[in-house]
């Protein structure tokens, strides 16, 4: 694959940077991913991610636009209320990248089937142990990203290193690592889901275009209200549910 | 509806004003964020149009914008999000002659300038008209975040005294920029607008939040006011805005 003239116009920010090159943003072209719940930090991360010319997208997400979604996620507009999120957000993204080709899925049980077919899932909501134990299976990478009020955290997986299973449920619920609206929409802040949903864009477009530490083996936790970041070692563990017959 | 913000909190928010210098990397997800969390009214500062290589990032602009001023994009995403939000266009260059009365119009402002000159204007200007500024710059995969405000800690000046030599700090078309850190830097200075603006949580007063997008690494670093800042400190010198073209050019230093 190549990048047309266009392309190297509209990316050239990213072109100009030695560790991603023309060579990285083939692979950013080439990549396909999933996200998981177009809500606060899901919006914001399927956005940028097709303005960094994320080649194919899928959106997942089962849930409606309602009122509360337009105080936290960007991705939806008011005249939307009502529609599918991911369809909602796919006119959104095909605004700012036409050239990105993106699917929706509206299935509440189509989620872990759809892992396979991916290089990289964000995952911001649904069943992360099911998007887990898919990834597992299939060698895709995975970003979980969290958000709740206005604190959230950001873990990655990769085949090999610590998984979600690695971790003591009560230390990541502890570390917010949890899946957005468990308690309901609207209780996202929207700019700690700006935050939160960017920094798993980063860590996705880390992993493709395979450049810097990502979050592997930790796990990063904002807190809003006091704009402290701190992290959380984590090991495989040798009894992991998920991971430990790997 | 369950909102997160108490109903007094909303109200603050309804009733404030906050002006966004540079409607660019920095200006989309600070607009985006502080309209949909309930903002009443929102300036958009910013002369230039939209221009293919910055959709890369620049996500309060579509494809089909290219070429339409940057400010009308704005308005047209934040009315589509939240219809009741009230939008002042301000499609100038900020300059020294327009600074203090666009900052008079408005409770906070965001610099999401990507110039030297610019931050220094933006500085004295919050310094002389009072009012808090939420900072943020990026590069390559690097950021910073802080907020000022005056009275309570240090200035923009306080920690850098003077600009880096011009031949010393490349543009974004020349270093180039991640998309996404631009979205990542924005969020932080929108959630420290949204705690100045409702009293609520501790700002990033006296404290730089230094960002490596790279490693995901983020430092707090300590920054004090300088009694003997020029503008800030006990004896300030600048009174009025000076020339900061001038200035980051190393003219009159």
């Amino acid at each position: 694959m190549t990048l047309t003239e266009q392309e190297v116009l509209r990316y050239s920010r990213h072109i100009i940077l030695p560790e991603i090159g023309g060579r990285g943003q083939v692979r950013i072209k080439e990549s396909v991913v999933l996200v998981a719940g177009l809500g606060a930090a899901g919006s914001a991360a399927a956005l940028y991610l097709a303005a960094a010319g994320v080649g194919r997208m899928t959106l997942w997400d089962p849930a409606n636009v309602t009122l509360p979604d337009f105080t936290s996620s960007i991705a939806h507009i008011r005249a939307h209320i009502g529609r599918n999120r991911a369809e909602s957000a796919r006119t959104k993204l095909l605004g700012i990248n036409p050239d990105t080709a993106v699917t929706v899925s509206t299935d509440p049980d189509a989620l872990a089937a759809l892992v396979p077919a991916h290089q990289i899932v964000v995952a911001t909501a649904g069943d992360w142990k099911a998007i887990q134990e898919a990834a597992l299976r299939s060698g895709t990478a995975v970003v979980f990203a969290g958000v709740h009020e206005a604190e959230g955290a950001v873990f990655s997986y990769r085949p090999g290193e610590p998984c979600l299973g690695c971790i003591d449920p009560a230390v990541a619920a502890q570390a917010g690592l949890q899946p957005e609206g468990a308690d309901g929409a609207g209780r996202v802040v929207s700019a700690a889901g700006g935050v939160i949903g960017t920094a798993a864009a980063t860590e996705a477009l880390k992993l493709i275009v395979g450049i810097g530490s990502p979050l592997t083996g930790r796990v990063m936790c904002y807190d809003g209200w006091t704009a402290r970041f701190r992290e959380v070692r984590v090991t495989r563990r040798p009894d992991c549910p998920v991971c430990a017959r790997d | 509806m369950e909102a997160y913000f108490t109903p007094a909190e909303q109200e603050r928010l309804a009733r404030s004003s906050v002006l966004v210098v540079g409607c660019g990397g920095l200006g989309s997800p600070v607009a985006y964020e502080l309209t949909a969390a309930g903002v009443g009214r929102i300036g958009l500062c910013d002369a230039d149009r939209v221009d293919l290589s910055n959709l890369q990032r620049q996500i309060l602009h579509d494809a089909a914008d290219v070429g339409r001023l940057k400010v009308e994009s704005g308005l047209s995403k934040l009315s589509a999000l939240r219809p009741e939000i009230h939008v002042d266009l301000h499609p100038v260059n900020l300059t020294r002659e327009n600074a203090l009365e666009l900052f008079s119009q408005y409770d906070l402002i965001l610099d999401c300038s990507d110039n030297f000159a610019t931050r220094y204007l933006v500085n004295d200007a919050c310094v002389l008209a009072r009012r808090p500024q939420v900072h943020g710059s990026i590069f390559r995969f690097d950021g910073q975040v802080t907020t000022f405000i005056p009275g309570q800690g240090p200035c923009y000046r306080c920690i850098y005294p003077s600009p880096p030599p011009p031949e010393a700090v490349p543009s974004c078309a020349e270093a180039g920029v991640i998309g996404v850190l631009p979205g990542f830097i924005g969020s932080l200075m929108a959630m420290e607008a949204l705690k100045v603006l409702t009293g609520r949580g501790a700002a990033l007063v006296g404290r730089l939040l230094v960002y490596n997008g790279l490693d995901m690494d983020v430092a707090e670093v300590q920054v004090r006011r300088n009694p003997d800042c020029p503008v800030c400190g006990d004896h300030p010198t600048i009174h009025e805005l000076i020339d900061y073209e001038q200035f980051c050019r190393g003219v009159g230093r």
